[in-house]
């Protein structure tokens, strides 16, 4: 069903969600999505998953958190039950222990990149511990990954329809001329996939998106492409320059230089009751009345 | 509570459970009410939590197609609330389906009856073709009848798109009586016209008043279609033989559609034939069968007001009419009362893209059968 609206978040919900009506702040939220969607990516390619699942999963993962906030759900569930479910809807199963197996390996890995970095004694090689096959982590896990994948579809109203970008982009390529040119396209293929990390799919409609990561590969490769009004490539696509600028910062954004600080606290905040723990410790942060009037 | 719980709890007090109706396997069926309008519906509960994989994939099935489709033909999914730790899903409630009305001796159907339902049934299934959804597992008893005549097509638990062409697919969908030769063959790779040949099994059990092709066994549906419609030659149907698991199963001769349907006219048994072509690439679309001269011929179809109906609804088992997926050995009412070929025709063996595991748990009547 590629015809058919796509879910958008309103602008009241991008404007106070939930999680920063608990206090977390709007960059600290950023950080969280972004790493919640790595974890989904490397799990998907650990998995051997198809990247439409694993995209679909990214999409729905971001939409869950404009209904729902972090301290409530963790995102390491959320992802975890996401991909489980995007990959149902694509028809193409995971088994539950070969998923929980995998993102047990990813959260084992997390918390030794965190001991790790605070520990003077310097690094000590990251060995995996497996879980035994009918122990408490098994079940704890398998517990919260049927529970996040219910909360996902019941939070979204059981609006599981993912609007993928790849087809539109060839279209566009190949209107534009640029299918020959391969890094170009290899670019523009790449944005989109790194702009999962972002929430502009649940912002924006998909040619906006499109014409954002084509923008970004014409402009990086230096390729000319009529720019000047009236005659502007993107109007063909119907994608309003400002869209698809703010996109374009979105998709930026996740590559600017972190600090080590700043890694750490967000790899600290998989659970909820880190994020919980950072509440208390951070109290007012964000100043959740403020927004609220 | 947050925004989503309000939300929730507002959509949940719009409808009333009334009565459990049955339970199914992967849903426990009742009949309720829309509180404002006392408009009936049926009200699945689908169980949480108690299958070690989460949510069963007929239940995802079903949302996801039923929540973008939208049709007069096809049954429509109202609303959707959770309860506690369940999930409802509130469709609208049907009276009766067609297998009943088949089985009901009572009922003369006129060749306008037939011709309504048909086209009820190819307009439902065009509008899912044409938004890239096989339905996969049609029969007379996921064609529901609405108490104004409206059919709908029902149980969506084995649907799929095919937005991917070359996308493989399992060849363990639709009830044995009703799959076409290239699944039994094995073909992985498949369209639409897989579902036109199960509306070519319903049009002839409708003219005949019991099924047209019932196979005992995967092999035996072969033999069946084979007796019925002749061995397909390599001119027939190019490539068959290079299916994965093509057997040969014999020769027969072809003879011809009007010795077994005497009281058909010409038009009627072309459009059946064209549904039962072997070749899946000439079989006829929904949308062609849609302006097939046989719609438009006389008689015209009945206004479906005017449809043969059940004598006695009370009887009815409104399980039936918003999930195959029921629970055989329900104590509801109605069952007992079934023909003895009853349990047979529940038969379906859909299987799973994963192999071994049953996914769809309507499996489980086939172990009952033993």
């Amino acid at each position: 069903m590629s015809t058919g609206l796509v879910p958008l978040a309103s602008t009241s919900q991008i404007e106070r969600t939930p999680s920063r009506e608990d206090g977390i702040p709007e960059d600290l939220e950023a950080d969280l999505r972004a790493y919640g969607c790595k974890l989904i990516h490397q799990a998907g390619i650990l998995l051997k998953q198809k990247q439409v699942a694993v995209a679909t999963a990214q999409i729905l993962f971001q939409r869950f958190w404009f209904v729902t906030s972090m301290k409530q759900f963790g995102i390491g569930d959320v992802g975890m039950g996401a991909l489980y479910l995007a990959s149902k809807l694509e028809e193409c199963p995971l088994r539950m222990r070969d998923l929980i197996n995998v993102y047990d390996l990813l959260l084992q890995q997390t918390t030794h990149s965190l001991t790790s970095q605070l520990s003077t004694k310097g690094k000590d090689v990251f060995k995996y511990a497996p879980m035994s096959y009918f122990g408490n982590t098994f079940y704890d896990l398998k517990d919260a990954l049927v529970v996040a994948e219910m909360q996902i579809l019941k939070r979204l109203g059981f609006n599981v329809h993912v609007v993928l970008p790849y087809g539109t982009l060839i279209n566009y390529l190949r209107v534009l001329g640029l299918t020959s040119h391969k890094e170009a396209c290899a670019r523009a293929w790449g944005y989109l996939n790194d702009a999962l990390q972002t929430p502009v799919y649940t912002l924006y409609a998909v040619p906006t998106i499109v014409s954002a990561a084509i923008l970004l590969s014409s402009r990086h490769l230096g390729i000319p492409l009529p720019s000047t009004p009236p005659n502007c490539w993107w109007d063909l696509f119907d994608a309003p320059w400002e869209d698809v600028w703010s996109v374009c910062g979105y998709i930026m954004r996740l590559y600017r230089e972190r600090s080590p600080e700043d890694q750490l606290r967000v790899a600290g905040m998989v659970n909820k009751k880190d994020v919980r723990k950072w509440l208390e410790d951070n109290p007012g942060a964000c100043m959740p009345g403020m927004a609220i009037t | 509570m947050d925004a989503v719980e309000r939300a929730n709890t507002e959509r949940q007090k719009r409808w009333v459970k009334d009565q459990k109706v049955g339970e199914g396997t992967y849903a426990v069926v009742y009949r309720g009410r829309e509180f404002a309008t006392g408009r009936k519906v049926a009200i699945k509960k689908i169980k949480v939590g108690q299958f070690k994989d989460g949510l069963d994939m007929s239940a995802i099935r079903e949302v996801k197609y039923l929540r973008e489709l939208h049709h007069q033909n096809v049954i429509e999914l109202l609303d959707v609330f959770s309860s506690k730790t369940n999930l409802n899903l509130v469709l609208e409630f049907l009276d009766s389906d067609l297998e009943k009305i088949i089985k009901d001796r009572t009922l003369v159907f006129l060749p306008a009856d037939i011709k309504a339902w048909m086209a009820m049934t190819f307009r439902g299934l065009e509008f899912c073709h044409r938004n890239f959804v096989l339905h996969r597992d049609l029969k007379p008893n996921n064609l529901l009848i609405a108490s104004d005549g409206q059919l709908k097509i029902a149980d969506f638990g084995l649907a799929r798109d095919f937005t991917d062409p070359g996308h493989k697919m399992t060849c363990q969908v639709i009830t044995r009586w009703y799959r076409p030769p290239e699944l039994l063959f094995g073909s992985r790779y498949y369209s639409t016209a897989v579902d036109i040949w199960s509306v070519g099994c319903i049009f002839a059990e409708l003219m005949l008043r019991t099924p047209y092709l019932p196979g005992e066994t995967d092999m035996d549906q072969l033999k069946t279609i084979f007796r019925a419609l002749g061995t397909p030659t390599e001119e027939d149907w190019p490539g068959h033989t290079k299916l994965p698991d093509y057997v040969p199963v014999g020769q027969f001769p072809r003879t011809p559609l009007r010795d077994l349907f005497t009281a058909a006219t010409t038009d009627t048994l072309n459009l059946l034939s064209k549904c039962l072509i072997y070749e899946p690439r000439k079989r006829i679309g929904a949308k062609e069968a849609l302006h097939h001269a046989y719609f438009f011929a006389l008689p015209y179809p009945s206004h479906p007001s005017k449809l043969p109906k059940l004598s006695n609804n009370t009887s009815s088992r409104p399980l039936d009419e918003v999930d195959g997926n029921v629970d055989m050995n329900a104590s509801g009412p109605g069952v007992k009362a079934s023909a003895p070929n009853r349990l047979k025709r529940k038969l379906s063996s859909p299987g799973d893209e994963l192999g071994g595991r049953p996914l769809a748990r309507r499996l489980d009547f086939t172990q009952k059968r033993s």
